[in-house]
This record gives C-alpha cells, sequence and structure tokens, in this order.
C-alpha cells in the first residue's frame, strides 16, 4: 500500500529531514511510525500525501507513483487516504454533522447517502446523536474521533494517523487505538505516527522507528513481509 | 501491488454524476448568496461601490443616447441656398425650379425672387436706409433646397451641392452645416471619452471584485486547506467564490441601473424646460430593458472574471502543511 524506496528528502535551506528510507507497508497491515521529534515522521506523513515531494528516490502509495502524478490527479490520490491530525483541523464555525459531510460532499453524494454514511461513520466512533453539536462545546477525546470519522467516513483504502492520542489520558488513547483495530480487522491499511512508546508496547504491531532520518525496522521485523525490495 | 496507470476520479456512475454536477453548481451559487446575506453590512458596501462604479458609464451612455438623437433631429435642417446668376429671366428660373424639383435627392424647393429677398434684408439686416441710396437691387434671386432624409447628411448635402452647382443659372451655392459638423465632432469626441472612461471604471470593478475576494479566500484560509487535505479539486474550492463574484456583479449592475433611473428622473423636468426654450419636441431617453439585460450581463461577467483572476492567484498559493 506504501513504498519507499531510497526516499531521501532535503528542504529548501539544506536542512535534511529523510535519508535513504526504505520500507513496505502491505495492503491490510497496521503498523506504528515512531521516534523522537524531528526525526522526520511528519516529513515521511506529507509525502504520503503529496504535501511535499521527495528529492530522490520513489513513494508509491496505493501503486500509484507519487512522482508521476500531476497537480490535479493530487486530490485524487488524496480521497484514498484518510487522515488524522494532532491538531484536529475541524472547521469550528460548522456543525459536527458538516465537519464528517466534508469527503462526501467533495466527492459528489447525495444527500440522502451523506446522510446514511455520516451517521454511520459517528456511531462507529461513538458520537451518535451529536451531529447536531458544534465542535466547540466537545471535548478533546470527543474532537479527535470527529476528526477520526472524517478520516473514514469515505472508507478510503488508507488511514494515516499524526499522534492521534497527542493530548489525551491513556484510557481515550486506548480507545482510540482500539477504534483503529476495528478498521484494520476490516481490510484498511493502518499507519500511526506516535512518540509515545508506552502505547506502543501494549500492542503487537510493528513499528518503524525514524532516527536522524533513517528508517530502522522497515523490513526486518515482519515476517510476513516477502519480497520487499523494489 | 498491480501499477495502476490511472487514479479513479469518481466512484459514482456517470449519470449519477451529470446530475450531481448540476445540484452542485446550484447549491453553490446559492450558498454564496447565504454568505452574502451573512455579512450584509459589508456586502452591501462593496455592491454599492460597484454599483456607482457601473452607473457612471451607463450615465455616460444615455448622454451619448440622447446626444445622437438630438443631432438626428437636426440634420434634416440642412438647407441649401443656390444664388442664381444675374439677369435670368423668371422663365429660365422657372425652368431651373421644375428641374431641381424632380431631382431624387430632393424634397422640398423654394424660390425667392430679387424683389422679396430685398423685402426680407430690409426688415431683417436694418440697412433699410442705406439700400434706399441704390439705384438698382443688388441682391441675387435665391432658391432654396432641402435635401431628402438621405441626403441630409453633412456629406450627402455636400454632394448635391456640387450636383446643383452645374445649373448653369447657378452662380454659386451655400452649404450651411459647418455648425452641425462641429457638433457631429463633439458627440464623437464625447463617444471616445464615455469609451475611456468606461473601460477605467470597468477595470476599477474588476480590481475591487478581486479584492474583495481575495479577502474572502484570506478568511476561510483553513477551511481551504482542510478542504484540499481532504481531497477537494480546485474546480470545487473555487466555484463558491465565481459564485460570489457573478452575485457583486448582478447586484452592482441592477443598483447601476436604479441609480441611473433616478438620475434621469432628477434631469427630465430641467432638461424638458431647456429643451421647450428650443421648441422642440424631443423627450430624454433613459435605458432600455434590453440595455438593463445587457448591463446586468456585462456586471456579472466582470464579477466572474474579477474573482477568477483572484482565485487563480490566491488559492494555489494556500497549501497545507
Amino acid at each position: 500500500m506504501i513504498r519507499f524506496e531510497q526516499v531521501s528528502k532535503v528542504y529548501p535551506g539544506g536542512q535534511k529531514a529523510l535519508s535513504d528510507v526504505n520500507f513496505h507497508l502491505k495492503r491490510g497491515e497496521m503498523a506504528f511510525l515512531t521516534g523522537h521529534s524531528g526525526a522526520g515522521k511528519s516529513t515521511l506523513l506529507k509525502l504520503i500525501t503529496v504535501i511535499e515531494r521527495a528529492n530522490a528516490g520513489r513513494v508509491l502509495i496505493n501503486g500509484h507513483d507519487i512522482a508521476k502524478l500531476s497537480r490535479s490527479d493530487v486530490p485524487f490520490l488524496r480521497r484514498d487516504i484518510g487522515m488524522i491530525f494532532q491538531s484536529h483541523h475541524l472547521l469550528m464555525e460548522k456543525s459536527v454533522f458538516d465537519n464528517v459531510a466534508l469527503p462526501l460532499v467533495i466527492e459528489g453524494f447525495s444527500h440522502g447517502e451523506i446522510k446514511k454514511r455520516v451517521l454511520a461513520a459517528l456511531d462507529m466512533v461513538g458520537l451518535y446523536g451529536k451531529e447536531r453539536h458544534s465542535p466547540i462545546m466537545l471535548s478533546g477525546g470527543e474532537q479527535q474521533r470527529v476528526g477520526i470519522a472524517r478520516a473514514i467516513v469515505n472508507k478510503p483504502p488508507l488511514l494515516l494517523a499524526d499522534e492521534p492520542t497527542g493530548n489525551l489520558d491513556p484510557k481515550l488513547s486506548m480507545d482510540i487505538l482500539r477504534l483503529f483495530e476495528t478498521f484494520n480487522d476490516s481490510g484498511t491499511t493502518v499507519l500511526i505516527a506516535t512518540h509515545d512508546l508506552g502505547l506502543i508496547a501494549r500492542m503487537k504491531y510493528r513499528t518503524l522507528t525514524l532516527k536522524q532520518g533513517h528508517v530502522l525496522g522497515g523490513e526486518e521485523l515482519t515476517p510476513s513481509a516477502g519480497g520487499l525490495k523494489g | 501491488m498491480s501499477n495502476k496507470p490511472q487514479l479513479t476520479r469518481s466512484k459514482l456512475p456517470i449519470s449519477g454524476r451529470i446530475v450531481m454536477f448540476f445540484i452542485r453548481h446550484i447549491q453553490h451559487a446559492m450558498g454564496s448568496m447565504g454568505e452574502l446575506w451573512r455579512n450584509p453590512v459589508s456586502s452591501l458596501m462593496t455592491m454599492a461601490v460597484l454599483g456607482v462604479s457601473l452607473s457612471l458609464p451607463a450615465a455616460l451612455q444615455v448622454l451619448v443616447k440622447n446626444a445622437e438623437s438630438i443631432t438626428q433631429s437636426w440634420n434634416s435642417a440642412a438647407e441649401i441656398s443656390l444664388f442664381i446668376d444675374e439677369g435670368r429671366s423668371e422663365r429660365t428660373i422657372k425652368s431651373l425650379i421644375t428641374r431641381i424639383k424632380v431631382y431624387p435627392e430632393v424634397s422640398d424647393v423654394n424660390y425667392i425672387n430679387r424683389d422679396q429677398a430685398l423685402d426680407e434684408f430690409q426688415r431683417l439686416s436694418g440697412f433699410g436706409e442705406a439700400l434706399s441710396y441704390l439705384d438698382t437691387n443688388p441682391l441675387p434671386a435665391v432658391v432654396t433646397v432641402t435635401p431628402s432624409l438621405k441626403y441630409s447628411s453633412p456629406v450627402g448635402a455636400r454632394e448635391l451641392l456640387k450636383k446643383l452647382e452645374m445649373e448653369p443659372e447657378v452662380s454659386f451655392g451655400r452649404l450651411d452645416i459647418e455648425w452641425l459638423e462641429r457638433l457631429q465632432a463633439v458627440v464623437r469626441l464625447l463617444e471616445r471619452t464615455v469609451l475611456a472612461i468606461a473601460a477605467l471604471l470597468v477595470l476599477a470593478v474588476v480590481l475591487v471584485i478581486g479584492n474583495t475576494i481575495r479577502l474572502a479566500i484570506m478568511n476561510r484560509r483553513t477551511e481551504i486547506e482542510v478542504m484540499k487535505l481532504v481531497g477537494a479539486t480546485e474546480a470545487f474550492i473555487q466555484r463558491p467564490f465565481l459564485y460570489t463574484g457573478i452575485w457583486y456583479g448582478i447586484i452592482g449592475g441592477v443598483l447601476a441601473w436604479i441609480i441611473i433611473n433616478l438620475l434621469v428622473w432628477y434631469l427630465d423636468s430641467a432638461l424638458a424646460e431647456l429643451l421647450g426654450l428650443y421648441g422642440s419636441q424631443l423627450e430624454m431617453q433613459s435605458l432600455t430593458l434590453v440595455e438593463l439585460g445587457q448591463l446586468v450581463a456585462l456586471a456579472s461577467f466582470l464579477g466572474w472574471l474579477g474573482s477568477y483572476l483572484s482565485v487563480r492567484q490566491h488559492l494555489r498559493a494556500i497549501e497545507p502543511s
């Protein structure tokens, strides 16, 4: 689903974020991405979502070579990726319903279909009945779950989460991870970036560790990851 | 993983996509209207600026239109005076008049013989006393010719004059249309001025709308970033802004039309008085419904253009980070 081949990223100004990164996340897999702040976690996620482009190497997402995507193709790739942010990125002046409905509105679903899917997504994250609320009225954990509902509402094959448990207490963090597990069970590929090592330790998933722009555990930790090299 | 060459553009069937395309357009158009309605003060200020900017070229257009209709009605006043050689008998003059009367270019012919000319001169000039010292009548006989409508323009009348001067009895002719030519030159200058001022004001309208849309884009920066993150195309994001520009244009155009009608109504009685003094039957013309349509169509195009230029420049600059 995600394949990095000798990927390097240097920001204008010479700051080296990633160098020679290789890893392959298979369809239906769930994995953690960890490392200190500044190790390149967010850069790696930005390369997957085409917010940034690599200077060298190949990035393949869902079979598409990012380097070959034109500017007008990018929105369509992003529709296949559900993104969850630490800072939620919710629209505070819109209702919970409108926030979650946004990806469906963009894709041009009919009103009835949108309503059905939004309510189902809110039900899945445990926010059924709060669709008319404004995100400001919700707690931090609930806001995070609105963001998750928005990421999964159009059933993308790939789910990316950037520090989804950043500001939450351990119990709420665990709830949210259980949620990701249920999505993974239904076939969604999940990649979670976090520096919460305690959380990772409690769960038996593959971990990619970024250290000074290099990926450790990109290949060897997965017994089932055959034929990794591109 | 298979290497799919093409990204799936839509998960909807083609028929559903076409229907949703129109529904989205209507929703965006209505949504933009609602957005304007929610900030009535700032929206009205912008629309008022557009209305005033558009009313100026429209007012000048009304002015030109009225000036043209006045000069047209004066065109037919062109008259040619033919001075007859001395010593021609009344009979030859009569035959000349009959000949001129059958010219297709001529609508009317009048004859003033030498005695009548003298009479008229004595009455009107104030030199009556001086004339009585002369032994003979120094004035020639005059034939006045009114050209037909087709030949009443300066160019046509001049042509006719040349033809009439070829007649052997005619000593020379005079065409008093210089004032008419000057008036037409003034009208032409006026038209050109209107065009230049209109171009400047049209540019102002585009800039005002462009700037208003730029502010709207800046205000919704976070929203645009989020929309780009969840896969909105630029066409989708820019559509509400384009409709906002079109609404600004339409309402600004209607405002301009209202301003023009108020202006015409205000000037009408004063103008009627002035024209009455000149014995004219002319009535001031305002903008017709067709011209209202043209004004609104032009204004909505300008609104679209202004917002399009702004959107092109500023929407691309906003990228999620």
